[in-house]
């Protein structure tokens, strides 16, 4: 008989006996497994990891040494300073880094989580009948904790390099610090109820305050207002600061405890694999990659948007087209804003003559994301290969939009250029302007240059080191687009007329923008060689053969 | 009948990576109407022959002739004449699926696109996404769009790397008869395919690569 006959017999079952009722596994239990089976497979440990990697290790002391012996100089020197513009520093700077630092803790806490977990623990531990929370109990308190030493350093960096003294750079390190971390802590418990207008409307007005208090300095400097009672309370206010701080901690730790049962599975796993994507890509050092997968993150995030119609043809089409993504997605448009203040800052803080380089470093930073279009263009050839025209010509439709919005900040940042701090260099309008459109033109091109980085060809040569083989374009890859800044500024920095710059500029933007078509002419140069040895190797059997012949 | 004139013509093609030879001495000859199915197991060469075909990666030795001009990827000739959808097609994170293709038909210079875009979203069956990021589509609706691009443009020459992929079998029953009608109008069309409704129905003429396994 066939199975497929059975009569209804043959499905009868037997009642299995009642099952032993089975104890689950604590989660302490679980992590420990994990943490021992993780530990079986390691071939060595840290102490043999960093002796073989001692160069690191010893490089890595030897700069953490320069940079403190470096600050301490620099608050030394500054601590000196009695000008309007080095007292509404003090006063206002660790104001503006305390309002940037919580902004920036909460947007990457919201763009990660911040509590997050691996798909592997989604799939095999957040799945099992034991307690989520405690589970995740230890993602959030090293989340809270590491944002609390990332904001203790910069609180620290930015008030002694203020010049402030030593229980004032403790109190803003302090107040910056548990800043970060109750931030940090207030974005988990928005995470924990699924909600996060809250977070992200605290990121904005954090982020405006920032620029606020960078507006304040120049405003200071130039004499508009004066700092009044901040250039006294400075300690007051910094202790006030740290007791709101804690309480907030206090308050959303507790919260974020208590809802960390609720996060959802798929919520954790996708902060996990973001966090993994990334780090993936800084392994590689591909810093290009890591902000191609945050680009990707947000726009899933958006999913659905109310589609425009395009306009135009040809090459104006694409440009029309960049124009409404940035109206799509306006933040990188404010940021680029909030920069136009960094070479007014910079000249009130007396530092004319590095105003170039912080403002092009700046406008660098800022125009990355303007050319999201340039980076899927380039970053591989699919795209770009359905479209009717060469690479330049794509480039230079991907970066009008941003170079508008370019010229637009070189006259936006002139005036700053004029010099209205204490003791800045004064300079004409033809000069100010000459000066301020080098400078947009450096950070504009250091953009291009990192955007359209390629990846690091790992089948390339490899260099060797004390750490192991790798591949040059590891490390150059590191400091594209900071060349281009640097370079082009330079001549401003050596105090040279800026059409010394403009020239530089002219010449980067040549190759930077045909550097594929170089590339296609490498291919045709390889094509011609692969046809002249054609033609060697025939005239070669040619002339083998006659001789045979003649034999 | 109209003349068939010469679109594709490849001559001693070679490839090999290392020691490993993937194909040498390719000769092929695609005219307008014609549509050459590659088949062949995994590994075959199909993706690198039909890469090295548009661009993409660099034929040891041989030459690739499109409509007469040496093959660069950079002309844009070439890419006025070849739509291609191979692996390495890239998307706008923030651009919806109708503004890709709107933007691909403008490019080429099509006036007045709604129309033609309408009707290929209808035919792709993407319409209800038609707004959505390419990020939030899935893998087979990431393929039909990619399949979309060539399809809202001029084009003389099509080249499809297993264009089958991820498609269901509707899919796959449209996309038969797409390509079916594209070769009747007079478009040449080299593709790589595992599936056989879709090499007979679509093919006039069928190359083996490699060794059939044994």
């Amino acid at each position: 008989m066939s199975s497929l006959e059975a009569g209804a017999d043959d499905f009868a079952y037997h009642e299995a006996p009642e099952p032993r009722a089975l104890t689950p596994a604590s989660p302490r239990e679980l992590k420990q497994l994990i943490k021992d089976w993780r530990a079986g497979r390691a071939t060595r440990n840290v102490l043999q990891a960093m002796s073989d990697a001692y160069v690191a290790v010893f490089g890595a002391v030897m700069i953490g040494a320069m940079v403190v012996n470096v600050v301490l100089k620099a608050q030394r020197t500054i601590a000196q300073c009695s000008s309007a513009s080095c007292l509404s520093a003090r006063a206002i700077l660790p104001w503006a880094a305390f309002a940037a630092i919580v902004a920036i803790a909460l947007a990457t806490s919201r763009l990660f989580g911040p509590v997050l977990a691996s798909a592997a623990e989604g799939f095999w531990l957040l799945d099992a009948p034991i307690s989520r929370a405690k589970l995740l109990r230890s993602r959030l308190v090293g989340a809270v904790l590491a944002a609390f030493l990332g904001g203790g350093v910069v609180g620290a960096l930015v008030s002694a390099l203020t010049g402030s003294g030593m229980v004032e750079v403790l109190v803003w390190s302090g107040a910056t610090a548990l800043s970060a971390a109750a931030s940090v802590a207030f974005a988990a418990a928005q995470q924990g109820v699924e909600r996060h207008v809250l977070a992200r409307l605290a990121a904005y007005v954090f982020g405006v305050l920032g620029v606020g208090a960078l507006f304040s300095v120049v405003g200071v400097a130039a004499g508009w207002f004066s700092a009044g009672l901040l250039d006294n309370v400075g300690i007051e206010l910094g202790v006030i600061m740290i007791v709101a701080s804690a309480l907030v901690l206090l308050v959303s730790a507790v919260l974020a405890g208590l809802r960390l049962n609720r996060i959802r599975r798929t919520r954790l796993v996708s902060g996990g694999a973001l966090v993994s994507g990334i780090s993936g890509a800084f392994f590689a050092l591909d810093i290009g990659l890591a902000r191609d997968i945050v680009v990707e993150r947000r726009a899933i995030e958006r999913g659905h948007v109310h589609p425009r119609r395009g306009k135009g043809l040809g090459l104006e089409a694409l440009v029309w087209r960049e124009w409404q993504r940035l109206w799509r997605f306006p933040q990188p448009m404010v940021v680029l804003a909030g920069t136009i203040v960094i070479p007014y800052a910079a000249d009130a803080l007396g530092m004319s003559t590095l105003t170039p380089v912080f403002a092009a470093l700046a406008l660098f930073g800022a125009t990355i994301p303007l050319l999201g279009g340039l980076r899927v263009l380039t970053r591989t050839g699919g795209l770009a290969r359905c479209l009717p025209f060469s690479l330049a010509r794509i480039k230079l439709a991907s970066i009008a939009v941003p170079a508008i919005l370019a010229a637009i900040w070189a006259v936006a940042t002139t005036p700053a250029y004029l010099g209205f701090g204490d003791g800045a260099v004064q300079r004409t309008v033809p000069d100010a302007s000459m000066m301020a459109v080098a400078t947009a033109a450096a950070g504009l091109l250091a953009a291009v240059r990192w955007t359209q980085a390629k990846g690091v060809d790992f089948g390339a040569p490899m260099v060797a080191s004390q750490a192991g083989a790798f591949p040059p374009g590891l490390v150059t890859n590191l400091f594209r687009g900071f060349d281009v800044c640097l370079l082009t500024t330079a001549p401003m920095l050596l105090g040279l007329s800026p059409f010394w710059s403009l020239g530089i500029a002219a010449i980067a933007a040549t190759i930077l923008l045909n550097s594929m078509d170089a590339e296609a002419l490498r291919a045709r140069q390889a094509e011609q060689q692969k046809q002249l040895e054609a033609q060697k190797k025939q005239r070669a059997e040619a002339s083998a053969a006659a001789k045979q012949r003649k034999r | 009948m109209a003349k068939r004139t010469t679109i594709l013509k490849v001559t001693g093609l070679r490839r090999a990576f290392g020691p490993n030879t993937i194909f040498d001495k390719f000769n092929l000859e695609v005219r307008t109407g014609e549509a050459i199915a590659l088949t062949g197991r995994n590994g075959a060469g199909k993706s690198t022959l039909l890469r090295c075909l548009v661009g993409a990666d660099r034929p040891d030795d041989g030459n690739v002739q499109v409509c007469g001009n040496p093959m660069s990827e950079t002309s844009p000739e070439i890419r006025r004449d070849v739509a291609t959808v191979i692996d390495d097609l890239d998307f706008f994170p923030d651009l919806s699926v109708v503004e890709h293709l709107d933007l691909l038909a403008r490019a080429h210079g099509i006036a007045d696109p709604d129309e033609l875009v309408d009707d290929v979203l209808e035919e792709v069956q993407l319409v209800p996404q038609s707004g959505q990021l390419p990020g939030t589509l899935s893998s087979g609706q990431r393929r039909r769009l990619a399949l979309a691009t060539a399809f809202v443009r001029p084009r003389k020459l099509l080249i499809l790397d297993e264009p089958e992929q991820r498609l269901d079998s509707e899919g796959l029953t449209w996309l038969s008869q797409r390509l079916k009608s594209e070769r009747q109008k007079g478009l040449a069309i080299v593709f790589a395919s595992h599936e056989p409704e879709l090499v007979d129905s679509v093919a006039t003429r069928v190359i083996q690569l490699g060794a059939p396994r044994g």
